[in-house]
């Protein structure tokens, strides 16, 4: 009855509710409005149900009030009606609160119009618009609509909005509710329909009866005869296939279909499904087996869509078959989603068998359900391996037998608890190894929390335990260098903080690690302020500040207070650590205790600066070099002897040696000077050399200089240290000496007997001129009057030794020729002619004239008077020179080599020649203008005692030869 | 020859000879002073006297014959060379440059003591020469200017008259001059007076006989 009161229209209501006031107005009692009442609170809804409450409130206030207001029957009469409205209201609040007419106006709601999503039945209540997420509204308004105008379900996916804002896929399910309501009387068609239905329906009247149901149920029907030929198909579903039944029925070859040929309608099946479709259409036609097939269908809009064709033949009383009837699903959405969901379940397995993962399930229990291939190839396992004969986990093929325990108790905790599993342990692998592996697992709840399965993964993590170790190892192995280094590093934070002492560090400064009141920065902070010396320390936090903002490395010496109380001097030194973007991090420091190395050092200067001083006031000029003679080092003196220090001389383009020489050493001495020393620096070979050197008022002193060389454990020079004396004074002197020398030495050596005579004469004559004067002296202080005895005395002293001086000396010349008579020993020839060629270079250098000596090998000693035959060498050379003096230029050769049981020794100049070769060596015979003719004459005299032979030729191109033979085995022949 | 008024300088280096011809001058009577080399002897200071210089030719700064060039600017006592060996080259220049003898070892005493004394007696006659001539020229010095311009042309020879009309002056000035420079150049007549301005090297200025002939 509710039910169709619910469906009654408003007038009956309004009917319902006169009659009620009627029995009410004449049975005379309320309780006739309560139907009336109840039946406006089925109907109502919406702002009539808040009118009728209210005017239901107004009717019982004003009952009430009247109730008071009137007395009597007045009031009687307004309590039974107020009594009467609270009756009606209560049944209306239960009419209201009805769980079958709530139901009724859910059911109402999900017919709402289409294209509004609060039309969606599945969605539930508090689901509104806004929760769906906004990409997917207008697919979702699509699908409704959908669903709603066809009837065919609707699979759909949107992201829905969580409590928590977050979004969740969600799939809706929409499926249609139908409430059947079959229009009986038109199933036959009209004569105007001409299009639906065909013109006769033949047999299949029955077919298309049964068609029309589905159609008013399902929206798409249709129905042929028993030899396919359509007879109805639902307007709609032409319209959407753009075919009529004539298009349909078309027949387009010869045959009919029943007999396989080809008629309309399969034109609009997609090519790949059409001979399937017409085979078990006619396969159907044939048995009256029910059509169930699927296939696409071209719509109009140019789309093929998969479509499910269901149909079922009607039959006579007789069985045999009048027509068929049936229906299409358009299933498309099914099918691409089924499509989709195959493709993605593989591609999901795919991807779970590839990712470089092990992944594994097992169930609630703890049993083993899925292992991915990976997992398999990697570990070996298989499902059977990894299960125990009853069907539960069995990790003992799986994992190393160190874990078999853990691995349980880990394992049947988490199954029951359902606390989530996470386990390393060595896993076997297929080659028989084990390898560190991680193993998580967390379970999959249902709604209620319970577990429906495990999901696990195992993640080799080798590489990445073994890596760690190898860390932690070199992290120790760290730990111990920084403690164990012997230097104290810190860290400090940008701010200066210190963070970071090493071992040593704290033991030298004896920190107290036990105290924890204090952060380890606080206490690092006060024992590094307390350890700074007091006087060390105001520069020490200057420059830390002024590092720390400036950034620029900190190096610093400074004095530290160990743990005993004893002060330690350091050499400080920090860096910072500067991150990408230029910001410093850290900054790591590093002290070093340099006490021990400042005392030597100090002890060092101490020494360097006695030997400084020692060598700064020794009376020496001292220098020293580099390796390659570049000067370093000038001691006071000598920069005072020059008046300039060691770089005042630099200039560009040219070494400070270079340059320092060619401002100090005469020019007349630097050629030499350069090439020896150049020598001594590429030999590394002491130096020595006497050179005038120029002192700071310009003037060239004398002075000696030794160099030699400083090397190392190694042999290689590590600098050149240098002397040098003033020695003009000596130099002057062995001048003197010299050239004293020089002139006794070439009397002796190279005089002529002219030279030796006068020589002798004066050396006689002087005291004799002496005894000479003396004796006349003598004589007259005899005859004076009266005579001077005394006198004479003294006089006849002198006299006798003056005669005896000159008899010394002609002694004296009388023991040089005895002498020299008697000096014979082996000699070689080769060697003399070397010493007379020197002592006559400088003399041939004078007359620009050179002197080429060739000496054969080997010559034998010979037994002579050495220096008799260098004085005949230099009479024959100086001769040859003098010979050439006209041509102010020249040559002269002197040569001695072997002839037979001789050594022949020549003088060739490239004078004018001899005119009488013979007649040269008589005595008194000179061509000189002042010559005494005596030279070439005691040549020969000596040659001769010697045993040899000296004679005299003309060159065949011009000049003379002065020829001398010396026999090898020399006759003793003293006596001539 | 006395010792005391003159003086014999001896320059020789070998000692021996110098103590030998000290002593045989010093048993003939004459002072003298030895030196050992040519420095020596320009070093020193020397006594204003007669004096004689025995030269050693060979010396060991200068040789003797250089000293002998050295010095012949000033005024010098005459030079005696000695030699260990005289050549005749070196005889010749010296003797040429004013030395007055030249003597090889070994000498005679006679030889040397006759070179000394003439020596000595050519220096006092050189000295007293100078002597006078110092006198004349202190005389000379002593002249008036105007009477320094009267000498030359009296002693040219002009008669007072030109002279004074050289002077453009009268002739009786030019007499009171010349008087005045007869009187202080202390000549006893006209010729004397010529003869001084003579050894002063007075140039004769002007001559009109010259010009008149």
């Amino acid at each position: 009855m509710i039910a169709a009161l619910h469906r009654t229209p408003p007038i009956l209501v309004s009917l319902a509710l006169a009659v009620g006031l009627l029995a009410y107005w004449l049975a005379g009692a309320t309780i006739g409005m309560l139907a009336p009442l109840g039946a406006l609170f089925f109907y109502a809804r919406g702002y009539l149900l808040q009118s009728l409450w209210a005017g239901l409130f107004v009717a019982f206030a004003g009952a009430a009030v009247t109730a008071v207001l009137y007395p009597d029957a007045v009031r009687e009469a307004a309590l039974s009606f107020g009594a009467s409205i609270a009756v009606a209201a209560c049944i209306g609040a239960l009419i209201v609160r009805d769980p079958s007419r709530r139901g009724a106006r859910d059911a109402a709601a999900h017919r709402q119009a289409p294209g509004h999503p609060g039309g969606l039945g599945a969605v539930p209540d508090d689901v509104a618009e806004g929760a769906i997420h906004p990409d997917d509204r207008a697919a979702i308004a699509q699908a409704a609509a959908y669903a709603f105008w066809t009837g065919v379900p609707q699979v759909t996916h949107y992201r829905l909005r969580q409590p928590d804002g977050s979004y969740r896929c969600t799939e809706l399910r929409a499926e249609p509710g139908y409430g059947v309501s079959v229009d009986v009387d038109a199933m036959v068609s009209r004569p105007d329909d001409h299009w639906t239905v065909a013109e006769s329906l033949g047999r299949t009247a029955q077919a298309v009866q049964a068609a029309k149901v589905i159609e008013s149920l399902h929206g798409k029907a249709w129905a042929f005869d028993a030899a396919g030929k359509f007879t109805y198909v639902t307007p709609a579903a032409q319209i959407a296939i753009d075919m009529a039944l004539e298009d349909l029925n078309c027949r387009l070859g010869e045959r009919e279909f029943i007999d396989g040929g080809e008629v309309g309608w399969m034109r609009g099946v997609h090519p790949d499904d059409v001979d399937g479709a017409a085979a078990t259409l006619r396969h159907c036609l044939k048995t009256g087996e029910p059509w169930n097939i699927e296939y696409r269908m071209l719509r109009a809009t140019g789309h093929y869509v998969w479509h499910r064709i269901s149909a079922r033949p009607t039959r006579d009383g007789e069985g045999h078959i009048t027509g068929w009837f049936g229906t299409s699903i358009d299933i498309d959405v099914y099918k691409k989603t089924e499509a989709a969901l195959r493709e993605r379940e593989k591609h999901l397995e795919q991807l779970i068998d590839t990712v470089p993962a092990m992944i594994w399930s097992m169930s609630s229990e703890g049993r083993p359900i899925y292992l991915n291939r990976r997992i398999m190839e990697v570990t070996g396992a298989t499902l059977d391996t990894v299960k125990a004969p009853d069907g539960a986990l069995s990790l003992k093929k799986m994992i190393h037998p160190n874990f078999w325990e853990l691995a349980e108790q880990t394992f049947t905790k988490s199954v029951m608890t359902g606390a989530p599993y996470n386990i390393k342990y060595l896993q076997h692998r297929a080659g028989g190894t084990y390898r560190w592996t991680q193993t998580r697992a967390e379970p999959l709840r249902d709604e209620a929390g319970k577990i429906l399965r495990w999901y696990g993964v195992s993640v080799d993590i080798h590489d990445l335990i073994t890596t760690q170790t190898e860390l932690n190892l070199r992290k120790q192995e760290l730990t111990r260098l920084i403690d164990l280094v012997p230097s104290f590093l810190w860290r400090l934070t940008p701010t200066g903080a210190p963070n970071f002492f090493n071992r040593r560090f704290i033991d030298f400064l004896g920190i107290d690690e036990s105290d924890h009141e204090q952060s380890e920065t606080e206490r690092y902070a006060a024992a590094l302020k307390a350890a700074i010396h007091p006087d060390d320390a105001s520069r020490v936090w200057a420059e830390i500040k002024d590092c720390l903002s400036t950034g620029r490395p900190y190096a610093m010496r400074y004095r530290l207070r160990r743990h005993d109380g004893v002060y330690r001097w350091m050499d400080g030194r920090a860096e910072p650590l500067l991150g990408d973007d230029g910001s410093i991090i850290q900054w790591y420091g590093l002290s070093h205790d340099i006490d021990d190395q400042l005392r030597v050092e100090e002890a060092l200067r101490e020494s360097e600066r006695s030997l400084r001083q020692l060598v700064e006031t020794l009376p020496a000029l001292i220098y020293c070099a580099t390796p390659n003679g570049e000067p370093i080092y000038r001691s006071e003196k000598l920069r005072e002897f020059l008046g300039f220090g060691l770089t005042d001389k630099d200039e560009d383009g040219q070494t400070r040696l270079t340059g320092t020489l060619d401002a100090i050493i005469h020019p007349d001495d630097l050629p030499d000077v350069k090439e020896k020393y150049g020598r001594s620096l590429a030999t590394g070979a002491p130096y020595a050399m006497k050179h005038r050197l120029r002192r700071a008022d310009g003037e060239y002193r004398w002075v000696e200089t030794r160099t030699a060389a400083l090397r190392n454990a190694e042999g290689e020079i590590v600098q050149w240290n240098g002397i040098c004396f003033e020695i003009e004074d000596q130099v002057r002197a062995q001048e003197a000496l010299t050239l004293t020398q020089e002139r006794l030495a070439r009397a002796a050596q190279a005089a002529s007997l002219a030279e030796l005579s006068a020589s002798i004469a004066h050396e006689v004559n002087q005291p004799l001129a002496a005894v000479v004067a003396n004796s006349h002296a003598c004589q007259r202080w005899l005859v004076s009057d009266p005579p001077n005895l005394e006198r004479a005395q003294k006089v006849i002293e002198r006299i006798i030794r003056d005669a005896n001086s000159a008899a010394d000396v002609v002694g004296r010349v009388r023991a040089l020729f005895r002498q020299t008579a008697q000096a014979r020993i082996p000699y070689r020839i080769d060697a003399i002619l070397f010493e007379a060629r020197d002592l006559m270079m400088e003399e041939a250098a004078r007359r620009r004239m050179r002197i080429e000596v060739e000496v054969e090998a080997d010559l034998p000693s010979l037994e002579l008077d050495h220096i008799q035959i260098q004085q005949v060498l230099v009479n024959l050379i100086r001769n040859g020179l003098e010979a050439m003096e006209p041509a102010r230029r020249g040559v002269l050769r002197a040569r001695t080599l072997r002839a037979g049981d001789c050594v022949r020794t020549e003088v060739r100049d490239t004078g004018m020649g001899l005119g009488a070769p013979d007649k040269v060596f008589e005595a008194f015979f000179s061509t000189k203008p002042n010559g005494m003719g005596m030279g070439l004459a005691i040549s020969r005299t000596i040659i001769e005692t010697h045993g040899g032979r000296l004679w005299a030729e003309n060159n065949q191109d011009g000049g003379a030869a002065f020829i001398f033979t010396l026999p090898v085995e020399a006759k003793a022949d003293h006596d001539q | 020859m006395t010792s005391d008024d003159t003086i014999v300088f001896i320059v020789d280096d070998d000692e021996a000879l110098r103590e030998a011809l000290g002593e045989l001058l010093a048993a003939n009577g004459v002072r003298s002073v030895p030196f050992s080399s040519a420095g020596d002897y320009i070093g020193s200071s020397k006594p204003d006297l007669p004096a004689c210089l025995i030269l050693d030719v060979e010396l060991p700064d200068i040789n003797g014959l250089e000293l002998q060039r050295q010095i012949m600017q000033g005024d010098h006592p005459p030079i005696v060379f000695i030699t260990g060996h005289g050549d005749i080259p070196s005889s010749v220049r010296a003797i040429k440059h004013g030395a007055v003898d030249f003597l090889t070892k070994p000498f005679s005493d006679t030889a040397l003591l006759l070179a000394i004394r003439s020596a000595i007696a050519q220096d006092r006659e050189t000295r007293a020469k100078r002597a006078e001539l110092t006198l004349l020229k202190q005389r000379y010095h002593e002249l008036s200017p105007r009477e320094r311009d009267v000498l030359p042309l009296v002693v040219s020879g002009l008669l007072n008259k030109q002279a004074a009309a050289e002077l453009g002056i009268s002739e009786v000035t030019l007499q009171i001059h010349r008087r005045n420079v007869m009187q202080k150049m202390a000549a006893s007549s006209l010729a004397d007076l010529v003869r001084i301005a003579e050894r002063l090297e007075i140039p004769i200025q002007h001559s009109r006989r010259m010009g008149g002939i």
